[in-house]
């Protein structure tokens, strides 16, 4: 078979059903879209989990007790901090004494006289900030130390970090799940594209048929036009993702980016996405365009 | 070439068979007609040859293939030794005399040199060789009946089937159409032609197979279109 000669065909094809072509490549870039954004928010998610999986730190207070008759760390408090650093779970440790704490109280609240007018150094207990190897032993660290003897509490982000994690979540589930509706819409639109060049061209295709062309032969235009306008609408998909990228969340979410709240979306992301975005456009054209000639070129 | 034993078709929508245990043999090289009254079962007939349907019952081997056995993905290699003409001439609109020609040998993938090559030997055949690049439409009925012969042809299929090719033609044009498929007759395809145009089976006195009501009623070896007629 020549590649030439059935080029030729696709490309008058894909000219004599425009705007169903462009009907099509719309509906594949914009479900394509969708499912690239989902990946980019799914990556970002696992990126934001090493971010702060590196943060992840747990505070460890001691009692008003120790933290009053040990302040240089020699006794009760010397105890767990070699008991700590023995720990193979922990990375470091270091000791911060009530006038420790109290400093960096003073510091955060600075220029707000009813925050430090409420405490003296005797209020905040000393502690110890612990930071983790592997940021998932968290609990296990934190209920290993929270009964140890001159402990008074044991304080971690958890909380605020699954918060963050519950929000990245949603957002990348509702991406792909409208995602999935929109590729629905692309494989009947894909479905119906075939069906409409089929018709049009059914003498050309009965008379194939007749000289003895194979069923490959004979759909093969109708699965390149398919593939064609599935692979321009991914193409589309990841231009807009970039530019959505460059002209939106870049400069709306710099602040974020910049204070390292968040991760950046990279250029490996899309090194990432890419791919996979040209493969479903092409799996999706392909697979639709495959099963409705099936149904509809009789050999 | 072929070779019909006992062999019988029915659709689900018709109570009466389309064909009833029909025995034919056809050799190589021959000319015969097929005639009988619409509804008689003559383009059942062609499309069980060319295995666009497949028979109830019976045996039959056309072009050398067994057609009772053939695998769904061999029915177009058996198509490709059959070439095909009909009453409305089915051309491509858009493409010009010789594409549709060549439009043959293009979907089974011949080489552009045998194309460029073959095409114009074919159209000097059928007496077309001045109207290579005309569009259907440019031509007369005749002259489109012509390229659909030169399309069938192209391949020097082992077996040319037509139906009812000059039934859109007037008297001289179909003359001349038939003085064509002699020719190609004469090549050693052999021709199976259904028609309804009396005067032109009793004026070729070919074999005539004569079908009604789905039943072979006469096969004669130099026959004339009907008695009394």
């Amino acid at each position: 078979m020549r590649a030439g000669y059935v080029f030729s065909e696709v490309a008058t094809g894909l000219r004599r059903n425009i705007t169903m072509t462009i009907a099509m490549i719309i509906t594949t870039a914009i479900s394509l879209g969708l499912l690239g954004g989902g990946l980019l928010v799914a990556r970002m998610t696992s990126h934001a989990e090493q971010l702060y999986g590196d943060r992840v730190q747990v505070d460890v207070f001691l009692t008003t007790e120790v933290s009053k008759n040990d302040p240089n760390c020699r006794n009760a408090c010397l105890t767990l901090l070699d008991e700590m650093k023995a720990n193979p779970d922990i990375e470091a440790v270091e000791y911060h004494s009530q006038e420790d704490a109290y400093q960096q109280y003073l510091e955060q609240y600075r220029g707000q006289p009813a925050m430090t007018e409420i405490v003296d150094k005797d209020t905040l207990p000393a502690f110890l900030r612990v930071r983790l190897k592997d940021p998932a032993k968290l609990a296990i660290v934190a209920e290993q130390y929270g009964r140890s003897p001159g402990v008074q509490q044991v304080t971690d982000q958890r909380e605020v970090i699954n918060r963050v994690f519950d929000v990245f979540t949603a957002v990348r589930n509702i991406t792909l799940a409208i995602a999935v509706i929109q590729a629905i819409a692309a494989l009947l639109l894909i479905s119906n594209m075939v069906q409409i060049a089929a018709f049009t061209r059914r003498t050309e295709t009965s008379i194939m048929r007749l000289v003895g062309a194979s069923r490959w032969r004979t759909q093969l235009p109708f699965m390149i036009e398919a593939i064609v306008a599935g692979v321009v609408g991914s193409i589309l998909a990841v231009l807009g993702l970039w530019a959505a990228k460059a002209w939106f969340i870049d400069k709306k979410l710099s602040g974020l980016f910049n204070s390292g709240v968040l991760p950046q979306i990279t250029f490996g992301d899309f090194v990432f996405v890419t791919p996979i975005l040209l493969g479903a456009g092409v799996l999706l054209a392909a697979l639709s365009a495959y099963v409705t000639l099936r149904a509809y070129v009789r050999t | 070439m072929i070779h019909l034993s006992h062999v019988s078709k029915s659709y689900k929508t018709s109570t009466r068979p389309a064909l009833e245990d029909v025995t034919v043999d056809v050799g190589k090289g021959e000319f015969a007609f097929l005639i009988g009254p619409s509804g008689s079962g003559k383009s059942t007939f062609l499309r069980l040859l060319l295995r666009e349907e497949a028979p109830d019952r019976g045996d039959m081997t056309v072009a050398g293939s067994d057609l009772t056995k053939i695998r769904r993905s061999k029915v177009p290699v058996h198509r490709r030794r059959i070439g095909c003409v009909f009453q409305d001439f089915r051309l491509l609109s858009n493409k010009t005399v010789s594409q549709n020609v060549g439009f043959a040998l293009e979907v089974l993938g011949r080489n552009r040199n045998v194309v460029r090559r073959v095409v114009p030997e074919v159209l000097e055949l059928v007496g077309l060789e001045g109207k290579a690049n005309r569009l259907p439409h440019e031509l007369s009925g005749g002259e489109q009946q012509r390229v659909a012969i030169a399309r069938a042809f192209v391949n020097r299929p082992l077996l040319l089937l037509a139906d009812e090719p000059t039934g859109n033609l007037d008297p001289d044009t179909s003359a001349d159409i038939m003085l064509l498929l002699e020719r190609i007759n004469r090549t050693g395809t052999t021709v199976l032609m259904a028609t309804h145009d009396n005067a032109i089976v009793d004026s070729m006195r070919r074999r005539v197979i004569e079908l009604q009501l789905g039943k072979v009623v006469r096969d004669e070896d130099r026959g004339v279109y009907g008695v009394g007629r």
